[in-house]
């Protein structure tokens, strides 16, 4: 059979069967040997966490994926295929310059607490501008309750480079890790403790924070948020009941531990 | 337990040898062979899927494709650590590749098996590295991410491969002249069964992955796939299905009218031997043939998800039939006249290792399904469903 072989002769029928079989071993070898390089080489290159978003983004439920012009109003219907990345959306640049209303909203919404000196971002974190480059980072009302008392937190060391949409800090509850993501670029300069309402301080000169919800936004998002919660706490093959009242506690796990947490967390938190 | 009770016979089969079975000299074809044609069959969708998807861009089926080739690589392992214990030596497996015999379809057979199960398990690895987990790990996000860039090709080479290997287990019957029961005349150096078994097994991958899909479906208590996903799986099904019907028909009648005679038995003879009489190739054809494939043709009755899990049942049923008689009817008919009619009934060993077979693949299906995002589409319809 094989040229080595004895016995071996030349024929059609030989040539035919080798030639299939050695194209087609050379092609998946060569399909696998590129996936290698190519793959080395993006890890070199390419912003591995802006590559995780993106896969977990197109793996998020499209429920999840509605842009946020829907919540305004601006849309009827209308879900997001740019990974929430509005700068690079020109949907978002046209929508925005039509827009006349400046009124802005109360500082508190369904309970929430949605204080009007800061961008939200849809991972559930705030961005607060400090000037001169500087932002402070935190976790928003709705998130907090989420998380409750968290065991523990893993923050990125001082001087680590954060990037929009990549892992920003874990929150440990019950043994399971929590992601959260982070809201914008920029090097962490401080990181805060438990006391602090905030989480980290990082510095970024050329920040643009064009894909975070501004405050009005935030309203309308949040009671969006909060269905969401409440369809993602419902157990498998009930109907969801929405409340029509009241606020979520202090401590969501604390007061519901029989809720399935981690497929919670991991759908709010936009962990696909 | 079922799968420790299955490796133990295993052993014994690989230790003491084919004795610990109730194959023969001349029955040397069993259960297993039987089971690892069913299984390859049904393990088609996986290829099939994967070409509809990657190469004819049919998007809609993105929802069940890693489902597919999970099952596919479980069906083609499975069938593999069988044939591999049938064989026996396995030390010697190499020897299949080095210095195979070229005048057997057989030699074809494991060399495209093999090369199948490699890209399987290659189009396996994306679907792992989805993992939660593992996605944090960097190399293996970049790794995940150009692979299944590439996907189409191995999508295109799992085709190739799959397309000779299935049609060469159908050739492997129809080339025994010996055998004037299996023996078809055909085109070139292909016997007819080498078609009717690609056609077969492309009618029968779809409407496996229907059932397991549903089957799943029911155990969670969760939808997965949108129905008209599988509604189009089924109308594929079918449409292959009258195919192979049609090609089927008027191969069994070539056969009846020509090639059988041609060999000096009249066909009405080898259906004399009971309990294989007429009956089964009238369920071959027509019971679990044309009419799964009708009501898989009639838009109406697949979108009612009875009909089609009947339907897919009855496809399924008849690949397995199909390919019992190729290997036991064949096997147990005289093929001289002195000799007898033969019967066969596996041994416990026999049974316990295709269970084992069962047990592994149940298992690497469950933990996938718990680990692995097998089906996309799974938080949307739960979404939905809560929220209506």
């Amino acid at each position: 059979m094989f040229p080595t072989n004895f016995g071996f002769t030349w024929t059609p029928g030989v040539m035919f069967f080798l030639g299939a079989f050695y194209t087609v071993l050379l092609v998946v070898l060569t399909t696998v040997s590129m996936s290698f390089y190519r793959a080395w080489q993006s890890k070199r290159t390419a912003n591995v966490d802006s590559l995780r978003w993106k896969e977990e983004f197109h793996d998020l439920p499209k429920y999840d994926r509605h842009c946020r012009h829907e919540f305004t109003g601006e849309f009827r219907e209308r879900v997001c295929e740019n990974t929430f990345d509005c700068r690079s959306c020109q949907m978002h640049g046209t929508v925005v310059a039509l827009r006349t209303d400046t009124a802005d909203i109360g500082e508190e919404q369904y309970g929430m607490s949605i204080p009007a000196d800061r961008l939200y971002h849809r991972g559930h974190t705030w961005v607060r501008t400090e000037g001169r480059g500087e932002y402070t980072i935190g976790l928003d009302d709705l998130g907090t309750r989420m998380i409750g008392k968290a065991d523990s937190m893993a923050l990125p060391e001082v001087g680590s480079k954060l990037t929009a949409n990549g892992p920003g800090w874990w929150a440990t509850r019950s043994g399971i890790d929590v992601r959260v993501l982070a809201p914008m670029d920029g090097v962490v300069t401080a990181v805060g403790t438990a006391a602090d309402d905030w989480v980290l301080k990082i510095r970024n000169e050329h920040a643009d924070l064009r894909h975070l919800l501004e405050p009005r936004e935030a309203g309308p998002w949040i009671l969006r948020e909060m269905e969401r919660l409440q369809l993602a706490m419902t157990e498998d093959g009930m109907a969801a009941s929405l409340a029509d009242g009241g606020v979520p506690s202090e401590d969501l796990p604390k007061s519901c531990p029989k809720a399935n947490w981690p497929s919670v967390w991991g759908q709010m938190f936009l962990e696909s | 337990m079922l799968l420790a009770f299955g490796v133990y016979a295993l052993a014994r089969c690989l230790i003491l040898g084919l004795n610990q079975t109730n194959m023969d000299n001349r029955f040397a074809f069993g259960l297993w062979i039987f089971l690892d044609l069913t299984v390859i069959a049904l393990g088609a969708g996986a290829f099939f899927t994967g070409f509809l998807l990657y190469i004819l861009r049919r998007h809609e089926l993105k929802s069940v494709i890693n489902s597919a080739v999970v099952i596919g690589f479980i069906c083609y392992s499975g069938a593999i650590l069988l044939l591999m214990v049938d064989v026996g030596q396995p030390l010697r497996a190499w020897f299949t590749f080095w210095y195979p015999n070229v005048h057997s379809m057989l030699t074809e057979v494991t060399f495209c098996i093999t090369c199948y199960l490699m890209v399987l398990a290659i189009e396996y690895v994306p679907v792992i590295l989805k993992n939660r987990k593992l996605r944090y790990i960097p190399s293996f996000l970049c790794f995940e991410f150009e692979l299944h860039k590439l996907m189409y090709v191995l999508a295109g080479v799992g085709t190739f491969l799959s397309f000779f290997h299935q049609g060469s287990l159908g050739g492997l019957y129809g080339v025994m002249q010996a055998r004037p029961f299996a023996y078809r005349e055909g085109f070139f150096i292909w016997p007819s069964t080498f078609f009717l078994f690609i056609a077969s097994a492309m009618a029968a991958g779809p409407s496996f992955l229907v059932l397991t899909t549903m089957l799943v479906e029911k155990i969670s208590g969760k939808r997965l796939v949108e129905h008209s996903v599988l509604s189009l799986l089924g109308k594929i099904s079918g449409m292959i299905l009258i195919v192979y019907v049609f090609l089927k028909s008027l191969d069994t009648m070539v056969w009846i009218n020509h090639t059988s005679p041609s060999a000096g038995v009249e066909a009405y003879r080898y259906y004399q031997w009971q309990p294989f009489g007429s009956w089964i190739l009238f369920a071959e054809i027509v019971l679990f043939g044309l009419a799964p494939a009708l009501i898989l043709m009639n838009k109406s009755k697949r979108e009612d998800m009875r009909w089609l899990v009947s339907a897919a049942a009855l496809v399924c049923s008849g690949i397995a039939l199909n390919r019992f008689v190729l290997t036991i009817q064949t096997l147990s008919l005289p093929s001289l006249p002195f000799d007898p009619f033969l019967s066969y009934s596996p041994s416990w060993q026999e049974s316990a290792a295709f269970l084992a077979v069962v047990a592994y693949g149940v298992l690497i299906y469950s933990f996938s399904y718990r680990y692995l995002p097998l089906f996309p589409q799974e938080r949307d319809l739960e979404a939905s469903h809560v929220s209506h």
